[in-house]
């Protein structure tokens, strides 16, 4: 500190430190705390006011379904004036729906089917539409009894003990699909970081480089929107698949990629392996070439070059690497919402989600945010432990 | 090179084990191979991206075609939501900016002169907004701003959000820079009766100039292109890109693909720019 003041005055290391004050407070350390504090308060909705809040809470996700269900609906009646084959019951997400007005241009809907759907539609609306006035009686009714009198908030595990067995499940399932991810991203990564990092040619380097950077730089959601283009039912792959007569679209045939496991993690892998590239590059960059001229003369096999010279080399751009493709799937919001389309079974993320914007329990959606939270630093530090490399090697 | 080295290796110790050259070209042959697979898988949706923007049919796609059109672009500026969504990332981009910088240079210079224990851990406590998911910074950020001051998420929280984690970026840019300075400089200035504020406005601010700039131009496109953290810290506003999300969740349409031309194109420019200039200096 006083190296600091000799350079910089008294004044200005004020300044500085008053800075790193307000950020670690106000950004980091505080609201992190105000996370935990929520996680571990659990709220005993006990007597009349809980009941209520019951009921709100069902009401509010019967609402949700019937939406889901008039997005259905309307998907599935544009899908038949459209090109697509009828597929009710499956939102296709080949033509543009209502919420999404794409101006003018399409077809009019004239059809029986597109009829019938217009007919549910409004029946699902009118049913919606009686739900909200329900809610808003309730909520009234809420505030009116006894407020937050009724709620008993106390410290307890509750907000963990009381996850579902299928919320279990599906953290679990997140942690191992990311931790796959992570896994795949690297066996891609590796050879790409190795012919890029020990390439002579220049021009080759720096086009390889471009190569890289732009995909890199390009918006997560359209390299997800690519792949949505390819997977869907009318898509590209299936159009490959017709060609070589595999399925027969005209027939209906086409396999809806999208909204599976399979695609979420196809997609994943390709949004986040750019994250991998990067940091082994930069580590096998710094490598001395001659050491594998050197290992190669004296007669090491291509297997032992890489597992006795060049990995142990590049062992902090692997961790940073895994750090980041584990964190970002398992974090991931936009994969799993945008291929899921919310039929695939959940990424662990959405449920956070809806903790907090559907359900309204935001203690809850505490606890589950912890709960990834603490998932994901087990796993650096575990990472950290396993390459043998410090904090400081690994965020550069 | 190793070859000409061991052909002309007049022991032959070299050749104990070592691959024959044909060998060794069929290893290469095939990693060659390999990059060029990995660099179509990479590009190629990108490209069926690009060519259904031009399509006329009115779902995005490119092996049913309909003629080539520029319409999807034209609708673009009458979209309102989108043209207000870009206004409101434009607003987080620029905030996000005048927190980063300021946040991430004071960070830079208290680690660089910090030789105490205490270090690694205000180390650590620095970086670990970059190491944690990003909607974990969207959740506690939205929750300490409404219990603590009761605002509401928004544009103001998804500023808050983001810049926890871009002005750690920053600081590690700014530390990387201010491991090469040469402290001769400083020191001689004040040994020669210049004020610390002096020196550090002269000497130490122009140093850092170049990795400032850099700096916004990084903070300006991790905001503008951040979507998880934003996701949960915007509540009921909305950017550019979370727009963009939802579109795609609702139903496709190639006005998507046309901003993601535009995306793509701005992208490339700014990428080979760069590279031309660093190629240029080197």
């Amino acid at each position: 500190m006083g190296d600091l003041v000799r350079s910089y005055g008294k004044g200005l290391t004020a300044i500085f430190v008053g800075f790193v004050v307000l950020w670690i407070l106000l950004m980091i350390v505080v609201p992190q705390i105000t996370m935990i504090d929520r996680a571990f308060t659990y709220q005993d909705r006990g007597g009349e006011t809980a009941m209520l809040a019951v009921e709100i809470d069902r009401a509010y996700a019967k609402r949700f379904q019937l939406e889901q269900q008039v997005q259905q609906a309307q998907n599935a009646a544009d899908a038949d004036t459209g090109l697509s084959a009828p597929s009710i019951g499956t939102p296709s997400i080949g033509a543009p729906s209502a919420t999404a007005p794409s101006a003018g241009g399409l077809p009019q809907p004239s059809a029986s089917a597109a009829a019938d759907g217009q007919d549910d539609v409004e029946a699902l609306e009118a049913e919606i539409a009686e739900l909200t006035a329900q809610i808003r009686e309730l909520e009234a009714q809420e505030d009116l009894s006894s407020g937050e009198a009724g709620m008993k908030a106390e410290y307890s595990l509750r907000n963990f003990t009381t996850m579902s067995g299928i919320h279990f499940q599906i953290f679990v399932m997140t942690l191992l699909y990311a931790f796959c991810v992570t896994i795949l991203s690297f066996l891609i990564c590796y050879p790409v970081a190795f012919v890029i990092a020990t390439t002579t040619n220049r021009n080759r380097l720096a086009l390889m480089m471009l190569g890289l950077v732009i995909p890199y730089a390009i918006n997560e959601l359209l390299r997800i929107f690519s792949w949505i283009m390819i997977l869907e039912k009318n898509g590209i792959l299936n159009s490959v698949l017709n060609f070589i007569g595999i399925v027969d679209i005209d027939a209906g045939e086409g396999i809806r990629f999208v909204a599976s496991n399979g695609a979420v993690f196809t997609v994943m892998v390709y949004a986040y392996v750019l994250f991998m590239v990067f940091p082994i590059y930069n580590t096998i960059d710094t490598l001395d070439k001659n050491q594998i001229e050197a290992a190669r003369d004296l007669g090491a096999s291509a297997w032992k070059i890489h597992t006795r010279v060049v990995i142990p080399h590049a062992k902090p751009g692997i961790a940073v690497g895994s750090i980041m493709t584990f964190m970002l799937s398992a974090g991931s919001i936009a994969v799993p919402e945008i291929v899921g389309r919310g039929l695939h079974p959940d990424w662990f993320s959405q449920l956070i989600y809806r903790r907090f914007f559907e359900a309204d329990a935001w203690n809850q959606g505490s606890a589950y945010s912890l709960a990834l939270l603490v998932a994901c630093i087990v796993f650096i530090f575990a990472t950290m432990a396993i390459f043998k490399v410090g904090i400081r090697d690994i965020a550069r | 090179m190793s070859v000409a080295a061991s052909k002309n290796d007049p022991v032959g110790f070299g050749h104990a084990g070592a691959q024959p050259r044909v060998e060794r070209d069929w290893a290469n042959a095939i990693l060659g191979g390999y990059v060029v697979v990995f660099f179509t898988v990479i590009f190629l949706p990108l490209l069926f991206m690009i060519a259904a923007a031009f399509n006329a049919s009115p779902t995005p796609s490119v092996t049913d075609w309909q003629g080539f059109t520029l319409r999807w672009f034209r609708e673009l500026p009458n979209d309102q939501r989108m043209i207000q969504g870009l206004w409101h990332s434009l607003t987080i981009a620029a905030g996000v900016i005048v927190i980063s910088i300021p946040l991430g240079l004071s960070g830079a210079f208290i680690l660089t002169r910090m030789r105490s224990r205490g270090s690694s851990l205000l180390y650590t406590v620095l970086v670990s907004p970059v190491l944690v998911p990003g909607i974990i910074l969207g959740v506690t950020t939205m929750i300490f701003w409404r219990d603590f001051f009761g605002v509401q998420a928004g544009l103001f929280t998804a500023m808050a959000a983001q810049s926890s984690f871009i002005a750690s970026y920053c600081m590690l840019m700014f530390m990387a820079r201010l491991q090469r300075q040469d402290r001769v400089l400083e020191e001689a200035a004040l040994d020669l009766g210049a004020s610390p504020f002096m020196v550090f406005r002269r000497i130490t601010l122009p140093f850092l100039m170049p990795t400032i700039l850099t700096a916004c131009v990084i903070a300006f496109l991790q905001s503008i292109e951040n979507y998880n953290t934003t996701f949960f810290a915007i509540g009921g506003s909305w950017t550019l890109v979370t727009e963009i999300g939802s579109r795609m969740r609702f139903g496709l349409s190639p006005m998507i693909n046309a901003i993601g031309v535009i995306f793509v194109a701005i992208t490339i420019i700014v990428a080979v720019t760069h590279t031309i200039m660093t190629r240029k200096r080197a």
